[in-house]
């Protein structure tokens, strides 16, 4: 080999090298400078326990902190989380096992799409379908059911979680906010759970079949087995990304700095980032650091405890 | 669904306002040209610099760290795709725009870069968001190189340089698929661009050094604002529409690219 | 003369020791063959003689082989690439490049021929000493993944060819190939051994007598048993040799 390809080996291999390595700098200077700027500004704040709880500071208060945003993006994760989970996962059970069907392949193609979608469109669709069902969604539904309730209710102490958790509904709500999110995690949970059905070995899923009889057996002998580590992976990581997303809450939840009943306006962690970090308030944009300290490490946890549990099995 | 709620501004200005170039809801102007050509400026600048780092990880990955680092690195790539995006705003606009300025001006000799919340920061941070993205689908398809094929290429006499570039070209459909899905991202990327690019939705501008808009961050920026007027949420409603179809156009053609030249 | 050695060589994938203290010599100019029953160490040894066994991250090697008297960890790794060449048991051309790039590449990227036409040339002398040009010199430029099985061989054939080789080293070359096509491999490496050293991995033991020189049989990553060809089919001194060649042990 002459020595010109030698070294062009070398140049060439350090590139691509220093161009995957350069990749993944920032996301060290990221956690870097939120847990930097972030502890120090919980602290300054008023410390940990009182920043988790009370809310965010106004331009000229001296502390405050993200306890109606965290509540809020909790109660949404939460939400939407299972919603995603909950209609995901038949889905890629669908896709990945019926392969040879049409509507199946239909499926896979627009759940492919789907994952791909702008977050804002997604948020906007349902700003969009919130604003056409809200009236009749409170009049024939939410009206009656929260007014029976409140009457079966009645003067326990949960008479006051019915308008708290129930309705009527605002046209901002975090119920909007969860039905977002889930729109979000639904086709990633199906492709996860999808691919991993596929990648079950023939002969597997033929003694699947051959045990479990029916089909139904079968999909579920084949599912503890095999697919169940990848779904929860899935699944983890899934709700780190919705935990973090911020596009499809801004009309759907749209913030709220408050602890105020979910059938209004919500707070999001994510939201109080954005809103707060670009305002001249030097305490408020602490706080947005400190907000992205906590969002942070409840992405950091999601996202760990996914893959330690990916590496150990 | 979003065509009806566009309606009225499309009743009103026909499809012009994708010509018109300012936004000004109390003059009644909804032209949403300057946005588009953000949109386009930011995401293709943002990949030209994300599709070499994409294709330096899927290589990196493959060909130069052992097994157990292949791990780690692979995590840490995965988890920048994790990452909320409102995290990547904060940072760039407090910590990468102010150093683009610095660095930008002192490489021009002047101030070039007038403001650290510019189209070429949001670039930039664009460009850091997608790369996992892209990454993973050259990774997925570098992995399906058959041993025979790389026997064969070794066999030649190639380097480990030449091999590198031999499979990424039988891999070529993955490539354009991870190039694909990380154009989409990055045009549809909403709340860390809103925060970095600077909001300059007023007027046109194709200097990627000035303060810009692009369509999602004017949604976001404007929409709060757009209750206030008729038109405006129409409109915005029609900027969505537009993104949208842009979306599933560049995810059908990923999607049919990937599976038409599967090697 | 003896082209390549191989002493107290040792090979092991992870734990599990495929090659373990083999020596074998293999005389210039000649067919040897290579038989043995799978799992034996065959395809193994022939990744080490071109150190392709390197692209497997887990194979450990231990011992030494000599090209003409030079340890070949010791040369330059492309270097010996050129001048041991190789084809294999599934036919392996790089099926998104053309014909031609495929007999090209390996004379592009070592700069082995000076210009364009020198380079055509090359190619098609390949080609042609594969006996495969008149069936492809109207459509050089077609992906080489459309031509059939036993054409795809005959151009691996030409890749190999095309450094002009002093070893040619084939991995079970017919072994997914029909009557006819396999016939026209062996009349190749029967024709090319005037020129190249070959050695051929067979599962076949009628191929190894119709055209090898010497066998050398393989058990368990050891050689038990190397002579002339006529011999090892004739009077086998090793039980294991006569269990194989009369196909009682596989």
């Amino acid at each position: 080999m002459t020595s010109t390809r030698k070294v062009l080996n070398w140049i060439g291999m350090g590139l691509f090298v220093l161009l995957g390595v350069a990749a993944t700098i920032p996301l060290f200077l990221i956690i870097i400078d939120i847990y930097s700027k972030g502890i120090d500004a919980i602290n300054r704040l008023g410390g940990l326990w009182h920043f988790l709880t009370s809310e965010p500071p106004s331009p000229l208060s001296k502390s405050g902190g993200v306890g109606p945003p965290l509540i809020g993006t909790l109660y949404m994760t939460a939400l939407g989380a299972i919603g995603g989970f909950a209609l995901g996962f038949p889905l890629g059970v669908y896709i990945g096992e019926m392969r040879r069907e049409k509507l199946a392949n239909a499926a896979r193609v627009g759940v492919n799409v789907l994952v791909e979608f702008p977050t804002i469109t997604i948020g906007l669709f349902v700003y969009a379908v919130m604003g056409l069902v809200q009236d009749d969604l409170n009049r024939y539904i939410l009206g009656p059911v929260s007014a029976t309730l409140k009457a079966a209710l009645g003067n326990s102490v949960f008479y006051n979680y019915v308008s708290w958790f129930v309705g009527p509904l605002d046209s901002f709500n975090a119920y909007a906010g969860a039905a977002a999110l889930a729109l979000v995690m639904i086709p990633y949970v199906a492709l996860i759970t999808a691919s991993a059905y596929a990648s079950v070995a023939q002969p597997l899923r033929e003694a699947a079949y051959g045990i479990g009889g029916r089909e139904f057996n079968a999909l579920f002998i084949v599912m503890r087995k095999v697919v169940s580590r990848a779904v929860l992976t899935a699944a983890l990581i899934g709700t780190a990304k919705i935990a973090g997303e911020t596009a499809p809450l801004l009309f759907t939840a749209f913030g709220n700095n408050y602890y105020a009943p979910f059938t209004g306006s919500t707070g999001a962690v994510s939201l109080w980032i954005y809103a707060a970090s670009e305002t001249p308030y030097n305490v408020q944009i602490m706080s947005a650091y400190g907000a992205a300290a906590v969002l942070l490490t409840i992405i950091l946890i999601l996202f760990i405890s996914a893959r330690i549990k990916a590496i150990h099995d | 669904m979003f065509f009806i709620k566009a309606y009225p501004i499309f009743a009103r200005e026909g499809f012009a306002m994708f010509l018109q170039t300012e936004w000004d809801p109390g003059a009644q102007k909804y032209g949403v040209l300057q946005a588009l050509v953000g949109t386009m400026l930011t995401s293709v600048v943002a990949i030209a610099l994300a599709m070499p780092m994409a294709i330096g990880v899927a290589v990196t990955i493959n060909e130069v760290l052992p097994s157990r680092l292949r791990t780690i690195f692979g995590s840490l790539v995965d988890l920048t795709a994790t990452m909320p995006t409102v995290l990547f705003g904060l940072w760039g606009f407090y910590v990468l725009g102010p150093f683009l300025q610095n660095a930008v001006n002192t490489l021009a000799g002047g101030a070039v870069m007038t403001s650290p919340s510019t189209l070429f920061t949001a670039s930039v941070l664009l460009a850091i968001m997608v790369t996992p993205y892209a990454a993973a689908v050259i990774r997925e398809g570098y992995a399906l190189v058959p041993k025979a094929v790389e026997e064969a290429i070794y066999g030649v006499g190639a380097t480990r340089l030449e091999a590198v570039l031999l499979k990424l070209r039988y891999v070529i459909s993955y490539v354009l698929g991870g190039f694909f899905l990380a154009l989409g991202r990055a045009m549809g990327e909403t709340v860390a661009v809103a925060m970095v690019v600077g909001g300059n939705y007023a007027h046109l501008t194709t200097n990627l050094f000035q303060s810009g808009i692009t369509i999602s961050s004017l949604i976001a920026l404007q929409f709060g604002n757009a209750r206030f007027y008729t038109y405006a949420e129409p409109a915005l409603f029609a900027a969505a529409l537009l993104l949208a179809i842009f979306g599933i156009a560049i995810n059908t053609a990923a999607i049919y690219l990937i599976q038409k030249w599967q090697p | 003369m003896t082209k390549l050695e191989a002493k107290n060589l040792q090979v092991s994938f992870g734990n599990v020791a495929v090659i373990t203290g083999l020596n074998l010599s293999i005389p210039e100019g000649s067919i040897t063959a290579l038989m043995g029953p799978s799992g034996s160490g065959k395809s193994t040894l022939l990744r080490v003689f071109n150190r392709l066994i390197e692209l497997y991250p887990e194979a450990h090697v231990g011992g030494y082989v000599y090209l003409d008297g030079q340890d070949i960890f010791e040369i330059d790794v492309i270097e010996l690439r050129r001048r041991v060449q190789m084809i294999f048991q599934i036919p392996n051309p790089i099926p998104n490049l053309s014909i031609f790039e495929n007999v090209a590449l390996g004379l592009k990227l070592n700069r082995l021929a000076k210009n364009r036409k020198e380079l055509y040339q090359r190619v098609k002398t390949a080609l042609e000493k594969a006996q495969l040009w008149d069936e492809v010199k109207d459509r050089l430029n077609a992906p080489a993944g459309k031509l059939s099985g036993g054409q795809q061989q005959r151009l691996c054939v030409a890749r190999s060819l095309a450094f002009e080789p002093e070893v040619l080293l084939a991995d079970e070359p017919t072994a997914n190939l029909d009557p006819e096509n396999t016939a026209k491999i062996e009349a190749l490496l029967l024709d090319l051994k005037k020129e190249m050293t070959i050695v051929l991995v067979t599962h076949f033991p009628q191929q190894a007598a119709r055209i090898s020189d010497y066998v050398a049989f393989l058990y368990k990553g050891q050689i038990v048993e190397r002579g002339p060809t006529k011999d090892i089919f004739t009077k086998p001194r090793h039980e294991l040799t006569e269990k194989y060649v009369t196909g009682r042990l596989y």
